[in-house]
């Protein structure tokens, strides 16, 4: 799916000798390669086109990234956050869903790949030293989708035997494809969750261009669950429009009819929210779509979201939905406040801390019973 | 660009009968929302000062600079213009109409609508490559080099005459400009109908069209049937409100349309404060767009008199009926947590 979708290389000298970066260009043969020095003022030719993010997604600009990649989720103010890692790889995303908020915070428009592995498992290793205490868990699904690319950009080759031999982390792959066949033969130990984002099935059709179905990614968690892969989900954004209820039922029942819910570690439920000056682009970009025609208004942190009342109300139904699959499924709320936590599940954790340390508790028991079985 | 560096040779002017000059040949031509009357009367006390650039065709003349003037001197009833002429072959069109355009700039400037008419010969007309229009003539009219800026001015140039007069008496923004580029003409027809009897600022017209735009896309509709409500009409044909006014009641109807959810809220809440009969001068709020569940009363006071007057109205607040039922309401999420809790299996309902 992405090969062909790529029309252009531009390639950072400072990465030529780069293992990742040998072997992405042997796998894209045919493929223009143009070799740069200063990426600034690539950068900026682009972006002054009528359409800088869509064309950005037809080129990849092969890098190194200098600095950390690794940080916390930045979460955001006045709700409750999860104490999440966040672990940056790739840059920008082929897939182009018309609410991602990618397309107003980055001002790099191309999907850029870090070829400096070592450097990144040398960060992660620090790390996860610095946090021997803890049981954390690290995602590389924040500016992009964590396995879009991995068929020519095959990072979790290397992240996922990483993690595996790591007791302290949990390694989380969230994806809309189902770019998974390289999952397949790898040790995992149980120490990597695949994770699908989902919604309704007409959802992703109309507003997640490029991204695989709904039943194509359910059929996907089924093959890792085969593999003994830890699964999760992500309702999120969860998009209040005409037949929500009934879509969003038969999501959950679809998911449910294929994938086991012991092998689910979490199960995360999110209103769509996004910051002010998505808007403008999305709608440029995408002038028929339907997301922004809900009751959205801004929240205490500065993002718009629905009104409270039908953020309640979905998130109920949903968890209502999920609570019939399987009581003991682990859903939580992502990025909320503590007043729409308790009108939800009659309870808030007290704090971010303490819902970060609830994950732990989970993590920890999962990996353990997942451990038991394997034996 | 200079007309000598054309390689042309000018001529010595000549009086061309305006019986042969096709006025209706607009080629050359960027006028739009002319306004004449000093143009007229300067003419008509002095005369033709500039002579009018024409090019021959086979059944006469066509104007490359100079429409206003030669339209002038025809409703003034003279029979010939002063013109300098180019033949037929001499010069590429392509340059005529870049000298048409340097001319004009010099002596009277464009207004929006005519560099988007401009804009759009140039691109349509004369075929030329668009970054080439971006790179050379985006800068001549003193506009920024970009994609979206030269795609707005193509819209615009393409929208309906009402339309850019509008733009023009009302300084539309680019911004929405885009947006009234996104309805239907019968739609940009009938929002003008009503934008025309209203007193919108720029943020105040952003704001109408795209309530307008998403109530219809939400609802299926079609622009002109949410402009046509009667709730809508009735308004703009009540004779007693000023454009203020009714620009206020229609924003209003229009937010309601908008956010049905919230317009009921609002309306609970509005429900129950009335009753509480709070002591002139207080008002209570709720947080900002109902989110969270805190309450806000707010009072104001010059001495300390006043601050314990307020105070004493204040305390009676909380034995009311009314005000003990609001507060219970608003915990009612957190209320249940109790009862909740009760049923939930540990560790597994949720985390």
């Amino acid at each position: 799916m992405v090969p062909s979708q790529i029309q252009k290389i531009y390639l950072d000298e400072e990465a030529e000798e780069d293992g990742a970066a040998k072997d992405l260009l042997k796998g894209l043969p045919g493929i223009p390669v143009e070799r740069i020095q200063d990426k600034r003022a690539l950068i900026r030719e682009f972006s002054s086109m009528a359409d800088p993010i869509g064309t950005g997604k037809k080129i990849l600009f092969v890098t190194r990234f200098y600095g950390r990649r690794l940080k916390i989720c930045p979460g955001t103010s006045h709700h409750l956050c999860c104490g999440y890692h966040v672990i940056n790889t790739v840059t920008n995303c082929p897939m182009d869903c018309s609410y991602c908020v990618l397309q107003g915070y980055l001002n790099n428009p191309f999907l850029t790949l870090y070829t400096n592995w070592d450097d990144l498992l040398h960060e992660i290793e620090g790390f996860l030293a610095g946090n021997s205490g803890s049981l954390v868990r690290l995602g590389t699904g924040e500016l992009s989708d964590s396995l879009a690319l991995d068929s020519i950009f095959p990072l979790s080759k290397v992240l996922v035997p990483f993690f595996a031999e790591r007791e302290n982390a949990i390694l989380e792959l969230k994806t809309k494809s189902v770019q998974i066949d390289q999952l397949l033969n790898l040790g995992h130990r149980g120490k990597t969750v695949i994770s699908w984002s989902l919604n309704p099935a007409r959802m992703i059709e109309e507003e997640e261009v490029g991204t695989s179905s709904l039943k194509e990614r359910i059929d996907a968690a089924a093959k890792c669950q085969e593999k003994g892969y830890l699964l999760g989900f992500h309702f999120d954004p969860m998009i209040h429009h005409e037949g929500w209820e009934e879509g969003y039922r038969e999501a959950v029942h679809s998911l449910f009819n294929r994938v086991d819910p012991k092998s689910v570690i979490w199960i995360s439920l999110g209103g769509f929210r996004y910051p002010t000056q998505l808007k403008a682009i999305a709608k440029e970009r995408f002038p028929q779509t339907r997301v922004f025609l809900g009751e959205l208004f801004p929240g205490r942190d500065g993002k718009f979201r629905y009104l409270s009342e039908i953020r309640v109300e979905m998130y109920r139904k949903v968890a209502g939905w999920l609570r019939e699959v399987d009581p003991g499924l682990f859903v939580y709320l992502c990025m909320e406040s503590r007043e729409v936590w308790e009108k939800v599940f009659g309870w808030a954790p007290e704090s971010s801390r303490h819902l970060s340390q609830l994950f732990e508790e989970r993590v920890k028991e999962f990996v353990s019973i997942t451990r038991r079985l394997q034996r | 660009m200079k007309i000598a560096d054309c390689g042309l040779q000018i001529a010595d002017c000549k009086k061309i009968p305006l019986s042969q000059i096709d006025l209706a040949d607009e080629t050359f031509s960027v006028n739009f929302g002319a306004d004449l009357r000093r143009l007229r009367s300067s003419i008509g006390e002095i005369g033709l000062i500039e002579p009018a650039l024409l090019r021959e065709k086979p059944e006469g003349y066509q104007i490359v600079c100079g429409f206003r003037r030669v339209s002038i001197l025809r409703e003034l009833g003279d029979v010939e213009v002063e013109s300098r002429v180019f033949g037929e072959k001499e010069v590429d069109p392509f340059k005529l109409f870049t000298i048409s355009l340097h001319e004009n700039l010099t002596t009277r400037g464009f207004n929006a609508v005519e560099k988007a008419v401009a804009l759009d010969k140039l691109v349509h007309h004369f075929q030329m490559d668009r970054r080439s229009v971006i790179k050379t003539f985006l800068p001549l009219f003193s506009l920024e080099t970009n994609e979206k800026i030269l795609d707005t001015f193509l819209v615009l140039a393409r929208m309906e005459d009402e339309l850019k007069r509008y733009v023009l008496e009302e300084e539309v923004s680019r911004s929405n400009i885009r947006l009234f580029s996104t309805f239907k003409s019968e739609d940009r027809m009938a929002i003008l109908s009503l934008v025309l009897s209203l007193k919108l600022s720029e943020n105040r017209l952003r704001e109408v069209l795209t309530f307008l735009h998403e109530i219809a896309q939400r609802d299926r509709l079609d622009v002109k049937e949410v402009v046509h409500r009667p709730e809508i009409n009735a308004i703009l044909f009540e004779k007693e409100l000023t454009p203020s006014q009714k620009t206020e009641r229609i924003r209003k109807i229009l937010w309601d349309l908008r956010y049905p959810r919230m317009h009921l809220a609002e309306k609970e809440f509005e429900k129950k404060r009335r009753v509480l009969s709070l002591p002139p001068g207080m008002s209570l709020h709720h947080s900002p767009f109902f989110e969270g569940e805190k309450l806000r009363v707010e009072f104001q006071f010059e001495t300390l008199e006043e601050y314990r007057s307020a105070l004493e109205a204040l305390s009676p607040l909380a034995d009311k009926k009314e005000f003990q039922e609001m507060m219970e309401s608003q915990a009612e999420g957190r209320g249940h947590r109790a009862e909740r809790r009760a049923h939930r299996v540990q560790n597994k309902t949720t985390l």
